[in-house]
């Protein structure tokens, strides 16, 4: 520094500049889609809220808050939601305690049934529930003889603790699976007794996991709109109220009024999620988990009759659905049947592979699958088409922020975090307001439906992605390059190669996502396009209770089957690790 | 400025001779704080050079802009007469060694090897000749089937040698590339990559804190501080000649004496040292003695050579002895400071030289090397 002489300072390199044109171009493209297909739809419905013929106002929110009706969605809402909260916590909480830090039998096995949920759509657990407890119930009418039913308040929270239970659980479950051990141990050996280490000791350290775990049940049940619209009744909440406005009254200002007044407890619950979640890996230790030692035979007993508790409930779950789709007259006449899967003709013409079916087969089989299932092959479709582009997309936004940080790539991960936080009703809302004009010829196809739900899941994706790049150490690269791979080679030939795995689970758990998303995709329906986890709805609500069942049962098989070819294909399991959780 | 880069061809082993690597005022700047300040060097076709240095004196981002990894904020790197400043690392036909080996984990050892000649689009027979060739310059012929996580870390740093080597290479450059291995193996690996050295007559630069390395390796030494070349030399200069007090301290160990400089002698408080310089100053100033501890010699009282200085000999307990292997290094109590002195073992022995001994130690008038001080220099 202290040389006056100025070195001839080369202007900027060009050729650098050619490099890192390609990142730049890649960067562009998806700032672009991400402003594009989830800042802008969001803008659209906070415009129309606040606007009224050009002028900025408050009426439509005053009409909100004034209309007892209508209000009383929000207050449904929010105690729907803190008490799902509570419970589920609660109940995960113990659940991830008896699988991390007892040694009772069996954890595989409960560990892989508390993920069933995330097979199905949510509105599986609604359907059950009414099987059971329904007025038709097989429990209520059936066996209790009574006029009871869990419609209402009761069945939303039920069902949205089962529905949201595998992701509290995950995020328990690696909290206290990475706590060390020892300090219960060393608490125990000071003379501590064992309730007194559990309170000053494993609960304090688990405390950010838990209060994580919490925010996202939160979000999930606040945001959900599967559960209440099948088992809700009367009893309406912000994300059916949306859907109310908006399709049942066409006031897509109320719509979108009541879309803004939920992005406030959701995007709050989100942020604190995500803070409390880099919280409390920073308490992670990398230490070696000493070995477990032995329960009580009480202990022992005690955690497993509680781990069943759950278990069954789910299992319950899967089983009468599964059962209400093959029995003649729920719960009148048990008889087998397989005519719930004779669906009503659900309409669906267009789509190629309708075309194909069609050519292919005659008559009656002709009938059925080529019509009956059309909606079935739109969501298998759809699903593959959202596996492919939304794990190549996070991958590649993973790259562009853990290993190439050009200028700007901070921004590019805000927005790819971001999703997680708009509730799926309010994005599909934002959809049509923002798309749903002739010169988007994407609006009312597939595509369409496709883009959303690869956005409405891009922050796992992402998130996902930089981890696994993160381990890939930066001289890999560096070494691929100083022998003379470009980026393009040195991505497909080192980088891709080592990320692979990752990339085929981002796969599985976009497919899975697609088939079982409900709350964004109800407004990208039409006639035309049809999915089956909307048409579940749409049985349900027709009185088709057993077909629904049936549509329910199919598509779960179907995820299932992909489950298995994708642990075939990677010799992993598909599941761990895939809950919603940021 | 278009790269010489022929596909399907390597460049032809030695091929012109005088392809020289040189940096012109060089100069890396982080922010507010400069990496590299205004460095210069020309480094010959088929030379050794180390950079050593303490870490965070630049020399990791000397050889990085060199790579091409790192920019250049200042000043030129040239290679065979043209400036590189802007040249891609992928077009720059240097290999790179990495302390981490860097190895591709999904690639078995030959596939590592050949992944530089296919980039290069080489046709399949050459570059089965080729890998054949590096593994047998190594003999790795036994694991090229093997995956890198399936070998030791020696095995592993030779495979990222000889894959770094495989594209022939105008210069190779190594990053630590020991630093991450067992003491033996260093050792044994240090020489190996020298042997490569001389049998490939490659331009290699080597970058590392290790001392002993760089001086048992390099023909020639670049010792960095604080972002700037203290001194570049052979190591047998720059180990008896440093040119300063940092490089004298940083390479090897010296007992460092603070005086007063006075004809042939120096004043060290009350006492006087009788010093031979060549080019000596007759202006009194403060200078830095410096002296390396297997100069120094230890005597018991009464078993003293006659012919000595009698000015330069002082009195002094052992207070440490360390067993080095060859050499026995004394830790010398003079008037409450300590005083490094290395003996061969031989004559620890003949001399029975204990520790809690009080010994006479003689600082021979033609082994003090004589620095102006200087701040920041201890």
């Amino acid at each position: 520094m202290n040389q006056t002489e100025t070195a001839p300072s080369p202007p900027v390199s060009s050729a650098f500049e050619s490099d890192r044109l390609l990142t730049w171009f890649v960067m562009g493209f998806l700032l672009v889609l991400l402003v594009f297909f989830m800042l802008y739809p969001v803008y659209d419905i906070c415009k129309l809220s606040f606007f009224r013929q050009g002028i900025f106002t408050f009426k439509n929110y005053i009409t909100y808050f004034t209309h007892p009706r209508m209000f009383r969605s929000f207050t449904n809402s929010l105690y729907v939601s803190i008490v799902t909260t509570g419970i589920t916590t609660v109940l995960a909480f113990f659940f991830a305690y008896g699988l991390t830090r007892t040694t009772i039998r069996g954890k595989e096995i409960f560990y892989t049934i508390s993920t069933f949920p995330l097979i199905a759509p949510s509105i599986i657990q609604g359907l059950a529930l009414i099987l059971l407890f329904g007025r038709n119930g097989l429990i209520t009418r059936y066996l209790l003889h009574t006029d009871w039913n869990i419609y209402g308040a009761t069945g939303i929270i039920v069902a949205e603790c089962l529905y949201c239970f595998p992701n509290a659980l995950f995020i328990l479950y690696t909290t206290l699976s990475a706590v060390d051990t020892r300090l219960d141990e060393a608490a125990q050996s000071l003379g501590a007794s064992a309730l007194k280490t559990f309170y000053k000791v494993t609960l304090p350290s688990a405390k950010y996991g838990i209060a994580s775990a919490a925010a996202l049940v939160f979000n999930l049940t606040i945001t959900d709109f599967g559960v209440p619209v099948v088992i809700g009744g009367n009893y309406n909440v912000l994300a059916t109220e949306i859907y109310q406005q908006v399709i049942g009254m066409q006031r897509f200002d109320l719509g979108a009024t009541i879309s803004v007044i939920l992005l406030i407890p959701s995007v709050g619950a989100f942020l604190l999620n995500y803070y409390l979640t880099k919280k409390s890996y920073a308490l992670i230790s990398g230490q070696a988990r000493p070995f477990l030692q032995p329960s009580r035979p009480f202990k022992r007993w005690a955690f497993t009759l509680y781990c069943w508790i759950p278990s069954a409930f789910i299992l319950i779950v899967f089983a009468s659905v599964f059962a209400g789709s093959f029995v003649k007259t729920w719960p009148y006449d048990f008889s087998l049947t397989l005519k719930h899967y004779d669906f009503p003709s659900l309409g669906g013409y267009g789509p190629i592979w309708t075309q194909f079916w069609a050519s292919l087969l005659k008559g009656e089989w002709q009938s059925i699958i080529a019509y009956k299932y059309a909606p079935i092959w739109n969501s298998f479709w759809v699903s593959i088409l959202v596996a492919m582009g939304g794990a190549s997309l996070t991958l590649l936004t993973g790259y562009i922020i853990e290993k190439k940080k050009p200028r700007g790539n901070q921004i590019l991960y805000i927005l790819s975090v971001l999703p997680a936080a708009i509730p799926g009703t309010v994005l599909g809302l934002g959809y049509i307001l923002a798309f749903n004009k002739p010169y988007f010829f994407i609006y009312g196809t597939f595509w369409i439906i496709i883009i959303n739900i690869t956005i409405a899941n891009f922050t796992l994706g992402v998130l996902s992605s930089i981890a696994n790049l993160k381990q890939i150490d930066q001289s890999i690269e560096e070494a691929a390059v100083s022998l003379g791979a470009g980026v393009v080679t040195t991505f497909q030939r080192v980088v891709f190669p080592l990320v692979k795995t990752a990339f085929i689970s981002n796969m599985t758990f976009f497919f899975m996502r697609a088939m079982t998303t409900v709350s964004a995709v109800i407004f990208l329906v039409s006639a035309k396009v049809k999915l089956a986890a909307i048409e579940i709805i749409f049985l349900d609500i027709d009185g088709r209770t057993a077909s629904a069942n049936a549509m329910c049962t199919i598509l779960i098989l179907i995820v299932v089957a992909m489950l298995v070819t994708m642990r075939l294909i990677t010799g992993k399991s598909g599941l761990k690790g895939m809950s919603v959780s940021t | 400025m278009k790269p010489e880069r022929s596909k399907g061809r390597l460049p032809r082993e030695g091929h012109k001779m005088g392809r020289n690597l040189r940096l012109e005022n060089l100069t890396k700047q982080f922010g507010i704080l400069t990496a590299v300040d205004h460095v210069n060097l020309e480094v010959e076709e088929g030379e050794f050079l180390c950079f050593l240095g303490p870490s965070g004196c630049g020399k990791t981002t000397v050889l990085r802009m060199i790579t091409g990894f790192e920019t250049v904020t200042g000043g030129r790197i040239l290679f065979d007469g043209r400036v590189i400043n802007d040249l891609l690392p992928q077009k720059r036909e240097f290999g790179i060694v990495f302390q981490s080996y860097a190895l591709f984990p999904n690639m078995t050892v030959e596939e590592n090897i050949a992944f530089g000649l296919k980039v290069r689009k080489l046709p399949k027979k050459a570059i089965e000749d080729r890998v054949d060739q590096m593994l047998d310059l190594t003999g790795l012929r036994d694991w090229r089937k093997l995956y890198p996580p399936q070998l030791s870390g020696g095995q592993q740093q030779r495979v990222a040698l000889v894959r770094a080597l495989a594209p022939n290479p105008q210069v190779l450059l190594l990053d630590e590339p020991l630093s991450a291995l067992d003491a033996k193996i260093r050792v044994r690996l240090r020489a190996e990559v020298k042997r490569l050295q001389q049998e490939l007559k490659k331009t290699m630069i080597y970058v590392t804190h290790d001392q002993e390395e760089a001086l048992s390796i390099a023909d020639r030494v670049v010792v960095m501080e604080r972002g700037k070349f203290r001194q570049v030399g052979k190591p047998i200069d720059i180990y008896k000649f440093p040119n300063s007090s940092f490089v004298a301290d940083f390479v090897g160990t010296s007992n460092f004496f603070k005086g007063e400089w006075n004809e042939d002698w120096v004043n060290i408080g009350k006492r006087q040292f009788k010093v031979w310089q060549k080019e000596g100053s007759s202006a009194r100033t403060e200078v830095l003695l410096a002296v390396r501890p297997e100069k120094i010699e230890v005597f018991k009282s009464g078993e003293l050579p006659k012919g000595l200085e009698p000015s330069n000999l002082l009195p002094g307990r052992i207070d440490v002895v360390t067993f080095l292997g060859a050499a026995v290094r004394l830790v010398i109590n003079v008037e409450g400071e300590e005083v490094i002195s290395d003996v061969i073992e031989k004559e620890f022995d003949q001399k029975q030289l204990r520790q809690g001994e009080e010994v006479l130690l003689y600082f021979p008038p033609e082994a003090f090397t004589v620095y102006p001080t200087q701040k920041g220099s201890s």
